[in-house]
């Protein structure tokens, strides 16, 4: 029975993993899809809640993996979903990092990464309006993204003392 | 495998020690917070501690982007292999996963029981809109380095454009631009090397 849930997960995850171009948000539907839907996992509220948590929490928001895999068998599930979630895509991107190690100083290599800054650049700030469509910023939002980016540019500022100041008035904010 | 990568006749940088390695991904794991993990990872492997070049982070950071799996996954994976090889590679991605993983876990069980809350949300939300400022503050300083040419500039504001504005699929998006911005880089490169 748990090795049943096990395996299940591993099924639904490990080819996820190769599909999951574009880091991983292109999979999230299809993960509701086997995890509520096919294998009866989670009711689409628990998803949903899931879900939520996984684009709050630091780290990559695939880790949702580890939460279905959680709820449906503990932590030996948590560990094995996060397993079968990343080791399928970290050998493609081993394999072709490695070749690009081993050419290094060729005129390809070359090319190849002064062709790749630009489309780069386009998707660093793609990335941006991205994010904050998805959290519906609002003013304040966009006034903290504003300060955060002057700060971070102009200064040295150590990342986690701003992101934690962000935090402290934020909660400042909300007690007022 | 990993002694393939001995032999380059480029003098190999000062050599980054697994422990340090393992540190700042440690780190790195604990606070990619809103999808601006690029971003942090360029402060602390590029900007502050010199690790790797603007160029060789930002071509892995495409790669990273393009390839399946998780970009904070693969943008470990990049560095670590480009600083220690096999072993770099393994440490980084278990430095960026397993605090991420631990987190979440606590945040799953603390979310049953105060998620009602909406201060929880507020707060999270400006962690994020921070995280932003960090990918643009990033962004800013990339840009800056392109070349001013007739092709550079306009495909990153091209890409910008279709991916972020017009919100078009990533992936057939960059499988079209990558050819083009790469073929016109080698003709370059090329003419560059016959001296015109």
């Amino acid at each position: 029975m748990a090795d049943n849930r096990l395996l299940g997960l591993a099924l639904v995850f490990a080819p996820l993993s190769i599909l999951s171009f574009g880091g991983g948000q292109a999979i999230v539907p299809e993960i509701q899809h086997q995890s509520v839907v096919v294998h009866g996992w989670l009711s689409d509220a628990q998803f949903t809640d899931l879900f939520a948590i996984s684009r709050a929490a630091p780290g990559p928001s695939t880790l949702i993996a580890a939460l279905i895999g959680w709820q449906v068998a503990g932590l030996l599930g948590a560990v094995l979903a996060t397993l079968a979630i990343y080791v399928p895509s970290s050998v493609v991107v081993y394999a072709a990092a490695s070749w690009w190690q081993r050419n290094e100083g060729s005129l390809v290599r070359r090319a190849i990464e002064r062709g790749l800054a630009p489309v780069a650049v386009g998707l660093i700030f793609a990335g941006a309006v991205t994010v904050l469509r998805a959290a519906h910023a609002d003013a304040l939002a966009l006034a903290t993204t504003a300060v955060a980016t002057a700060a971070l540019y102009f200064t040295k500022v150590n990342s986690y003392t701003l992101v934690g100041l962000v935090a402290l008035f934020y909660l400042a904010v909300q007690a007022i | 495998m990993t002694a393939e990568t001995r032999d380059s006749d480029a003098p190999p940088p000062a050599k980054v020690g697994l422990l340090p390695l393992l540190g700042v991904f440690l780190r790195l794991g604990t606070m990619t917070f809103g999808g601006s993990v690029q971003a942090w990872v360029h402060r602390e492997v590029v900007a502050r501690r010199g690790w790797l070049d603007d160029q060789a982070f930002l071509s892995g950071l495409t790669v990273a982007q393009v390839l399946p799996g998780a970009n904070p996954v693969n943008i470990a994976l990049y560095v670590g292999l480009q600083l220690r090889g096999g072993v770099g590679a393994a440490i980084a991605v278990l430095g960026m996963v397993v605090p991420a993983f631990g987190v979440i876990l606590v945040l799953g069980a603390l979310y049953r029981n105060y998620g009602h809350l909406p201060a929880v949300h507020f707060v999270l939300g400006g962690m994020a809109a921070s995280g932003v400022g960090a990918t643009l503050a990033m962004g800013i300083k990339v840009a800056r380095r392109l070349p001013r040419n007739l092709m550079a500039p306009p495909i990153a504001v091209a890409v910008f454009i279709v991916v972020g504005v017009l919100r078009w699929p990533m992936v057939p998006v960059v499988l079209v631009a990558i050819p083009l911005s790469i073929g016109w880089a080698f003709i370059m490169e090329r003419g560059a090397k016959d001296g015109r």
